[in-house]
Order: C-alpha cells, then sequence, then structure tokens
C-alpha cells in the first residue's frame, strides 16, 4: 500500500492533467518546461508549509497560525541580521527554525494546558505572535537593497537553467528544502515510533493513550516541528520576494490549509498523505497561475479553489463510506 | 489615557483661572498644545460669532494637530514636513500617531482633540467614511478639519487636499512607459486589487493617455492584473504574463510593488526586453531602480503633503480662506486648484537612478 499511489490521489493526478491538457488546447504556450519550472518556484514555500499542516491534521489537530510563526521567525532573524550584519544563509535558516520551534512549542504547551479546540488556540496565538511581534520587535519594511545579500542569492539561485524563445527559465533551489521536508516528513511518519504515536493519536486520543503512547510528548513533536517548517518557510518566502513586510503571510494560512484537505487529508485527523498534500498545493496553483493564460479574471481562482475543495471533501468522506461498509461498520 | 488626563487636568486648571477673574500666562510647551488651544479658544468662538475680521493671522496663535494613519516610513517623512511648516511659519502645528492603522484609534485621538478645543484638526483617513460621525462632531465645536488622500468624504470636511488630480498622476504612468519603450510594443498594467478607486483611476488614465498618442502600442488586457498589493502577487502574475504574452515590452504598476516585476524579469533573463514602470517608495525600489531592472518609479512626496495640508488647515481656522491659486508655501503647492471641497496641487515626484537617494521614506 505504502510508496503506492491510492485511489485519491490518482483522481487528483486525474484532474492535474484534465485541467492541463485543457489549458493546453486553450493556449500551447501553456506545455512547457518554463510552466513547470514556474509552477515549482511559486510554490515551493506553500509546499514546506503545506507539508508540515499534513504532520499536525493527521494527529487530530490543526494550526492556523503558522504563517504568524513563519513571519515571525523570518521577520525577526532578518531584523537581527540587518542590525548585526550577519550575512550567513546557515544563520538565517537555522535561528528562523529556532524561533518557530519555540513557537510551535508554546502552541503545543498551550493547547494540553487548555484542552480546547487547536483550532480556537491557534487562531488566538496567531494574532499573539503576530502582535507581539509588530508591538516588540518592529514594524517597518526592508527593501531589497537592505537585506541580506546571501538571501536573495539563495531566492535567485537555480539548479538547472535552460534557454528559451527570448530569455531562460529556471528550476528554482528552493526546491531543496521542499523535498528535504517532504523526506524528513515521510520518514518520521513511516518508519518511527513517533510517526505511529502521531497517526495513533488523530484516531484516537484514549486508545492511543491506553496502547502506551503519550499525547503530550507527541504534541509537544508534532507542533515542535510545524513549528521548525515554518520559520524555514518564512526564510524561504522572504528569499523569493527579496523584500521583508511586518504584515505579509499572515491571512494567507487557509489556502494552506484547502490544499491539505484537497489533498484527501481527513480534518478530524489519524489520515492523510505527504504526496496528496504536495498535488494539493499543486492544483491550488496550478489554478491560480493559469487564468491568464485561459483568459480569465482572478475572481475565476476563488470558483475553482472552492468547487474542487468540495468536490475532494466529498469524495473523501464517500470513499470513507465505501471502505467501513466493506468492513461492516456502519455510522449512520 | 495619559493624554486624556493632561486634558482634563488643564480644564480644572482654566476653570480655576476664570473662577478667580485672572488669566494664566504660561509659557506653552510643544507637548501641550491644549493650554494655549483653551486660553485662546473662548474668545476665539466669540468673536467667530461676532465676526471674522477680528481673528488674527499670526500663525503663532493657531493649533493644528496633523492625525496620520500610522508609524512608518511614509508617514515618518510626512511628519518631518509638518515640522518644517512648524520653524518656517511658527505656527503651532503637530503630529500624533495612531498605535494601530484602523479607524478606531484615529477617531479615539480626534475625541481627545476636539475635547481640547484645538483650531484645526489635519486627518489622513483609514476608512474615510468611518470617520465621518466624529469630523462632525469636530466641525460642530468650530474645529477646522482638512483631509489628505481621502476625495470620497470630501462634502463633509473643510478640505480635502490631494497631491495632483488622479488622472494627471496617471498619465505620467502613461507617458513614461511610452518613453521607455520607445513608444511602441504590447504591455499591461497592474493595480494593487479592482477595487481600490485610485489605483483604477491611474491605470485608466495611463492606457487612455497610451491608445490616444501611441497607436503603436497595444494593451494586452482588458482590464488590468491585480497584484494584491503583495510583492509575491507582482512577482507571480508577471512569470504568468510572460508565458501567455511572450512578446510583451513593458509592465506598469499601480500599487508600489514593481520590485516584484523586475525580480522575475530577472529571474527570466528579460530585464532588457521588458521595461518597467511602477509607483515606487525609495525605501522599498531604490535597488531596482539603480540596477536599471526598473527605469522609472513615481510618487509623492508625503513631507510636502503633510506641509501643504496644516498650512491649508491655517489658513482655514484663521479666517483668511482657501482658493484656486493660493499658494501653500510648499513645491508642488505653490498654486493650487480648488475644485468644490478638494484643492489639488500638482506635486508628483519622478525617481530616477540618480535621485532616488535624495529620498528617505
Amino acid at each position: 500500500m505504502r510508496g503506492k499511489l491510492d485511489q485519491f490521489q490518482k483522481i487528483l493526478l486525474g484532474v492535474i492533467v484534465l485541467y492541463s491538457i485543457f489549458v493546453t488546447i486553450k493556449n500551447p504556450a501553456f506545455f512547457s518546461m518554463e510552466t513547470l519550472f514556474d509552477l515549482i518556484r511559486t510554490s515551493s514555500a506553500s509546499m514546506i508549509v503545506a507539508i508540515g499542516l499534513l504532520v499536525v491534521m493527521i494527529s487530530g489537530g490543526i494550526d492556523v497560525s503558522f504563517m504568524a510563526v513563519a513571519l515571525f521567525g523570518s521577520y525577526t532573524t532578518i531584523n537581527l541580521m540587518i542590525s548585526l550584519g550577519i550575512n550567513s544563509l546557515v544563520f538565517a535558516f537555522g535561528f528562523s527554525a529556532l524561533l518557530g520551534l519555540l513557537l510551535g512549542l508554546v502552541n503545543a504547551l498551550l493547547i494540553n494546558w487548555l484542552k480546547l479546540p487547536t483550532f480556537i488556540i491557534t487562531l488566538g496565538t496567531q494574532n499573539l505572535f503576530h502582535g507581539i511581534m509588530t508591538t516588540f520587535i518592529s514594524d517597518k519594511s526592508f527593501g531589497a537593497g537592505v537585506l541580506p545579500s546571501c538571501l536573495h542569492g539563495f531566492g535567485q539561485a537555480v539548479l538547472l537553467k535552460l534557454p528559451t524563445e527570448n530569455g531562460s527559465t529556471a528550476l528554482t533551489v528552493s526546491l531543496i528544502p521542499v523535498a528535504l521536508a517532504g523526506i524528513l516528513t515521510w520518514f518520521l511518519l513511516y518508519h518511527t515510533m513517533i510517526g505511529r504515536g502521531i497517526v495513533a493519536i488523530g484516531n484516537d486520543e484514549e486508545a492511543a493513550r491506553r496502547a502506551g503512547f503519550r499525547p503530550f510528548f507527541l504534541r509537544l513533536f508534532v507542533y515542535g516541528y510545524f513549528g521548525i517548517l515554518s520559520g524555514v518557510m518564512g526564510i524561504v518566502y522572504t528569499a523569493q520576494n527579496n523584500a521583508l513586510y511586518p504584515n505579509k503571510l499572515v491571512g494567507d494560512e487557509l489556502m494552506v490549509v484547502a490544499a491539505v484537505v484537497i489533498g484527501g487529508t481527513k480534518i478530524t485527523g489519524g489520515q492523510g498523505k505527504i504526496l496528496g498534500a504536495v498535488l494539493g498545493t499543486a492544483i491550488i496553483y496550478l489554478l491560480n497561475s493559469t487564468l491568464i493564460l485561459i483568459g480569465l479574471s482572478s475572481s475565476w481562482n476563488n470558483l475553482f479553489v472552492g468547487a474542487i475543495l468540495v468536490i475532494s471533501v466529498a469524495v473523501t468522506s464517500y470513499q470513507e463510506r465505501i471502505k467501513n461498509r466493506n468492513h461492516l461498520i456502519f455510522t449512520e | 489615557m495619559k493624554r486624556k488626563l493632561l486634558a482634563s487636568l488643564m480644564c480644572a486648571v482654566l476653570m480655576a483661572g476664570l473662577l478667580s477673574g485672572c488669566s494664566s500666562n504660561e509659557p506653552e510647551k510643544k507637548e501641550e498644545p491644549a493650554a494655549e488651544a483653551e486660553e485662546s479658544a473662548p474668545t476665539d468662538t466669540e468673536e467667530g460669532e461676532s465676526g471674522e475680521e477680528a481673528k488674527t493671522a499670526d500663525p503663532s496663535e493657531y493649533n493644528v494637530v496633523m492625525i496620520v494613519k500610522q508609524s512608518d516610513s511614509w508617514f515618518d517623512d510626512m511628519a518631518t514636513g509638518v515640522e518644517q511648516l512648524r520653524k518656517d511659519t511658527g505656527l503651532n502645528v503637530s503630529v500624533q500617531v495612531p498605535e494601530t492603522g484602523d479607524a478606531a484609534s484615529q477617531i479615539s485621538i480626534m475625541e481627545d482633540l476636539i475635547a481640547q478645543g484645538v483650531d484645526a484638526i489635519c486627518i489622513v483617513p483609514n476608512d474615510p467614511s468611518a470617520l465621518i460621525p466624529t469630523i462632525e462632531k469636530a466641525r460642530e465645536a468650530g474645529i477646522v478639519v482638512v483631509t489628505h488622500e481621502a476625495p470620497g468624504i470630501a462634502e463633509n470636511v473643510d478640505l480635502d487636499v490631494e497631491a495632483f488630480v488622479n488622472e494627471e498622476f496617471g498619465k505620467l504612468f502613461g507617458e513614461k512607459l511610452a518613453e521607455v519603450m520607445g513608444g511602441e510594443g504590447e504591455y499591461a498594467g497592474f493595480v494593487g486589487g479592482l477595487t481600490m478607486d485610485t489605483h483604477m483611476s491611474w491605470y485608466q488614465a495611463a492606457v487612455d493617455y497610451i491608445t490616444e498618442n501611441y497607436p503603436d502600442m497595444t494593451c494586452v488586457t482588458e482590464e488590468p492584473y491585480e497584484d494584491g498589493n503583495s510583492i509575491e502577487g507582482a512577482h507571480d502574475k508577471t512569470l504568468e504574463i510572460l508565458t501567455s504574452y511572450p512578446n510583451i515590452k513593458g509592465l506598469f504598476d499601480c500599487s508600489a510593488h514593481g520590485g516584484g516585476i523586475c525580480e522575475a524579469l530577472r529571474e527570466k533573463d528579460k530585464l532588457e526586453s521588458v521595461k518597467v514602470v511602477s509607483l515606487a517608495l525609495p525605501s522599498m525600489s531604490a535597488t531596482y531602480l539603480k540596477d536599471g531592472s526598473m527605469q522609472h518609479g513615481q510618487a509623492w512626496r508625503p513631507a510636502d503633503a503633510g506641509y501643504a495640508t496644516c498650512y491649508a488647515a491655517y489658513l482655514l481656522a484663521s479666517g483668511q480662506g482657501l482658493e484656486t491659486g493660493t499658494d501653500l508655501k510648499i513645491t508642488g503647492y505653490e498654486s493650487v486648484n480648488v475644485e468644490g471641497n478638494i484643492a489639488y496641487g500638482n506635486a508628483p515626484l519622478e525617481f530616477t537612478a540618480d535621485n532616488i537617494d535624495d529620498y528617505n521614506f
């Protein structure tokens, strides 16, 4: 089962292929390496947090504070780098990830202490983290010239460059953090006891507890891990934009949540695939980045994403029912 | 909180002063504009009722407070303009910065100022229509209210000061784009969002100007692209435009995020073939103008706008009035054009690689 495409991922791939054929018919310019490279470039930052969010959702929780964490981590780190004159990518990623880890742990501790729905708690911490940042750290914007040069170097760096008719197209180096996040998460989920525990508490916390898992420890791990990924994502995002604003990212959470849900992740926990989250994100960015090609205004984007979201939730729940029937479980 | 306490203390002192029938003559401090205002207010209103001629033209007799949107480099620069006005004319003018960039905090500052009885309030509204009730209250209390960047509520205030007629500013986008493109080729434009009135009128004016004067230039779309007021949005949309319209020769951005366009062009090695004109903040766009990826940037100087707005408020408060041709004593506003309740300057600011370092906002 593992490693192979399940039914749902086949559907997602089918949607991507059909849609791509449709766009190519409308505008042949779409069918090129350039489109693929552009898609990877624009979606890479969101992919990283989508993979992290997947882990949280498998554990039965949800986190809507991750964009605030990403912003907090990257903004604070880069602010520090500018004022101290540090110009090191390792420091940027390391320190931002560390801040992300700390904020993630705050989330986990609050969730464990208050025993409230994780959505409510992280909705609170989202505003809290952002507020702390703008109040106590800074709320200034930094332009291209002021940012450490290593960041811009990273944002523009490429793995592979192909010439096109009147320019060139390139595969961004941001693919590396995405791939690392994917592989690490895959290893954690499927090859460690922690991964088993995460799936177990997502399915039934009480049962997992009786089986010997410690939900508190697992939660610390899950939200801490997501915090780290968010911190990394913040740096990737800033490096790509080559500008630092105190008010970006926050507010874009739900798009990533939608991507992960489209990818077949169960919102109640216990089920979800990395490839699903990646495909879900890819679909959203694909829809978003082809409207100009097929000549539609940007309001169509919401319509498309909304429709795909509803359909995929319906398909997930339908499959669940079929599976339950096959196992002679009748819930309705 | 502190301010409220201060204001009520002032009132108490003043009441005591009135009761005992003497007027105190303490030297006024900058942080305590209330003292001066409270003392001059009673005479002002009495005389205002009996006749305008009794008002003095001495700027130091007037208390003007400017409320900006929030604390950022744009409004920091505006504050330096207001400070300059204070030095130049001796007008008692100060700047209030709301803690958060929303209407609520601006309203509470206005309420305080109404209680203090200042002569005039200048405000750059975060949400113009939300301020209307408070503005009416201030005007009922005899306070002159002058707005900046809020032509939509001009009929509710004494005056709205604009840096330029939007159509003229938009035309400048068109002129410059045509110039850098050599007057031919395909082009497209961005706005922050289709609902943003100023962006849309700039966009429309630019496209109209080009259509009229440069028949060899074609706009590839019916309506502008939206960058969602973000670098990321401008970048991602530019990638799409480059794929969809490989022959595109020029892009202009009516929101200040042309940097995203430049980043995308650099990735695609198209900096040579595609020209960029954008609304620009020196702090965010200097790099692109200097390395040549952005050919032209334009904006208006917040310091000058602040200067002109506060000076206009003084003119109104002192009963001197304002009409077409009035000089607001600062570059670009030497001869304003008054239409209805709006005074237009002619103060577009053009940036090039050479002058961008002279500005700090």
